[in-house]
């Protein structure tokens, strides 16, 4: 194969996502009566904030060569914690600030400790006690949950302040802000792994750990960063979903694990590890909204959209699978 | 070549019941190449994993520039000025030549008050350390996962002959590559030891350690079989006290050399 032909090839490869994104917004925007409008795609911007922010924080730890399952359960806790500390009505204490913005840096801080509590007890667990990150993160997923569940005595918590609501519901261009915060969060986050030492220290760990303990890389400490990192993220996540739905239930956020999986997966990031960069990702999870507003729009029951989800996740593999059979046969 | 660099006094490791080193001195002085023989099992590699603080020694001492030494990692021991080759290649193939040539040690600028990488002053040095070593690959922005295995061998041998340090220990580092490439691999070594930092080589070809060597130590279970100066010894003798057939400690074979 020519040069050129083998660049271009693999410059597909590598950006996947977004040509199979622009491909069905195509497809939708043709077949689907009222699909194509500005409206629409706000709509899917907007969606794509929480599940995204998740995203980054399981990419991070999968491009490392590890697991985070409990991200959903993270965001879910910090939710949570949002809600009983700043809602005012249902379980929640409402507490207050004077001025009352400062409700805004509280709520978040408090989130993202949380988070940052439980992804540094993952971590350590991984890392120090060198358990199988799939084990520990599972347990994760379920305890936290189970915390979420018994602290709220399974009620919910209802009524943010309305300067937290304000990122919610104040739009420029049509996008609320929250949006904005999950895209400063992709082109952040993006930077670091493609900029910094610590990014390119993650992937280097991801593709090959003994070779970047032996060049003298602190592998244990970077994984840990990893670890905390995503549950910090997570938690961030969990605390826009709170301002979206001005408060928390138990059972908020279910199901978004598997979404977050298939919006990596679908982003190009190999499950194996040091293969990945983050904006795919971001259009894995613009493309899985996409598909859900087209289910919305065209009247299906919501049931199919569990139907297809658990599909694209399938051919998510499929694909990371085929690509990586295409890329052994480019070398 | 008096001036001791490394010296290694009774090293051991267990590992559980089993006793992979069981007491194994000698030294390195600056300048000095030393070919490490033995055969499979013999303990050489995990000697070397000792010296580069990969593996903790269950006993002994170390003493590197006079002074007490015993890396509890590799970052230490390359903090130290000690750089290895191992065996199985140290690659990360799914980054780029340039990325593995600097691996933990990448050049940053500061932009905005952000350390960020300096990819073109890092490119640049990779160009030039390739360029003097007459290795050739296509562009150094290719994945790692696409070169071949000598390719790969020499971006190593590269690495370690740009960053140089104080001592440098090469685990079988001519295993992929082809005539040439491995006498320029031993030149380098030659030329890398003139600047005055101590090479410890593990070979099984019994022609490359007497190329390159100057002496020569055979481990053989677990302990120094014999430690001789290369032009007081032949391959004869040399496979002898690998296998055993000669007493352990057998010292200069009489009338060779001078």
């Amino acid at each position: 194969m020519q040069p050129r032909q083998r660049r271009s090839l693999e410059f597909v490869l590598d950006n996947l996502v977004w040509f199979m994104l622009l491909a069905v917004l195509a497809i939708f925007s043709a077949t689907i009566p009222n699909y194509f409008q500005p409206g629409i795609f706000a709509n899917i911007i907007e969606q794509s904030s929480v599940l995204g922010v998740m995203s980054i924080g399981l990419a991070l730890v999968i491009i490392a060569g590890h697991m985070d399952l409990s991200v959903e359960s993270v965001a879910a806790l910090s939710a949570m914690a949002t809600g009983i500390l700043f809602a005012s009505s249902g379980i929640g204490m409402g507490i207050t600030f004077t001025p009352g913005w400062l409700v805004v840096p509280a709520s978040l801080l408090t989130g993202m400790a949380v988070g940052a509590v439980i992804g540094a007890l993952n971590g350590y667990l991984v890392i120090k006690v060198k358990m199988n990150a799939f084990i520990v993160t599972l347990s994760s997923f379920i305890w936290v949950r189970g915390l979420v569940v018994a602290i709220s005595g399974g009620r919910s918590a209802q009524n943010l302040a309305d300067e937290v609501r304000f990122l919610a519901i104040q739009r420029f261009l049509g996008i609320p802000l929250t949006a904005y915060i999950a895209i400063l969060c992709f082109v952040g986050f993006s930077f670091m792994m493609a900029k910094t030492r610590f990014g390119r220290h993650l992937l280097m760990i991801g593709g090959n750990e003994a070779a970047a303990f032996r060049a003298g890389i602190k592998v244990d400490k970077v994984l840990m960063i990893a670890f905390i990192l995503s549950g910090t993220i997570a938690a961030l996540a969990g605390w826009l979903l709170a301002i979206r739905t001005s408060g928390a239930t138990a059972n908020l956020g279910t199901g978004m694990l598997f979404n977050a999986f298939a919006a990596v997966v679908i982003g190009g990031v190999s499950l194996k590890g040091g293969v990945g960069a983050l904006p795919g990702v971001y259009a894995g999870v613009l493309l899985l909204s996409s598909i859900n507003t087209a289910i919305n729009l065209m009247g299906l029951p919501p049931h199919y959209t569990q139907v297809i989800h658990g599909l694209l996740v399938l051919a998510a593999v499929l694909l990371d699978t085929l690509k990586q059979t295409i890329r052994k046969k480019l070398a | 070549m008096s001036e001791p660099l490394l010296v290694l006094d009774n090293i051991t490791k267990n590992y559980g019941a089993v006793e992979a080193l069981r007491g194994v001195s000698f030294s390195i002085a600056k300048g000095e190449v030393i070919a490490l023989l033995g055969d499979n099992g013999a303990g050489k590699s995990t000697l070397v994993k000792i010296i580069s603080g990969g593996l903790d020694a269950s006993s002994g001492t170390m003493s590197f520039e006079g002074r007490d030494f015993r890396p509890k990692s590799p970052s230490e021991a390359k903090a130290a000025g000690i750089e290895t080759v191992y065996q199985d290649l140290s690659l990360c193939t799914n980054v780029d030549v340039v990325a593995n040539f600097f691996m933990g040690r990448e050049l940053t600028r500061k932009v905005m008050g952000i350390n960020v990488l300096d990819e073109a002053t890092m490119e640049a040095h990779v160009a030039k350390a390739m360029a003097s070593a007459g290795t050739r690959i296509p562009s150094l922005r290719t994945k790692v996962e696409h070169l071949s295995g000598g390719q790969r061998q020499a971006i190593e041998l590269n690495r370690f002959v740009h960053w140089g340090g104080k001592l440098v220990l090469l685990d079988e580092p001519f295993a992929a590559l082809g005539v040439e490439q491995t006498k320029r691999g031993l030149q380098m070594i030659r030329q890398v030891a003139a600047q005055g930092i101590g090479v410890v080589i593990i070979t099984h070809i019994m022609q490359q350690a007497f190329q390159v060597a100057d002496r020569m130590v055979v481990i053989r279970q677990g302990v120094v079989a014999g430690d001789v100066p290369t032009k007081q010894t032949n391959a004869d003798a040399v496979i002898g006290m690998i296998t055993g057939e000669t007493l352990t400690g057998a010292g200069p074979v009489a009338g060779v050399g001078e």
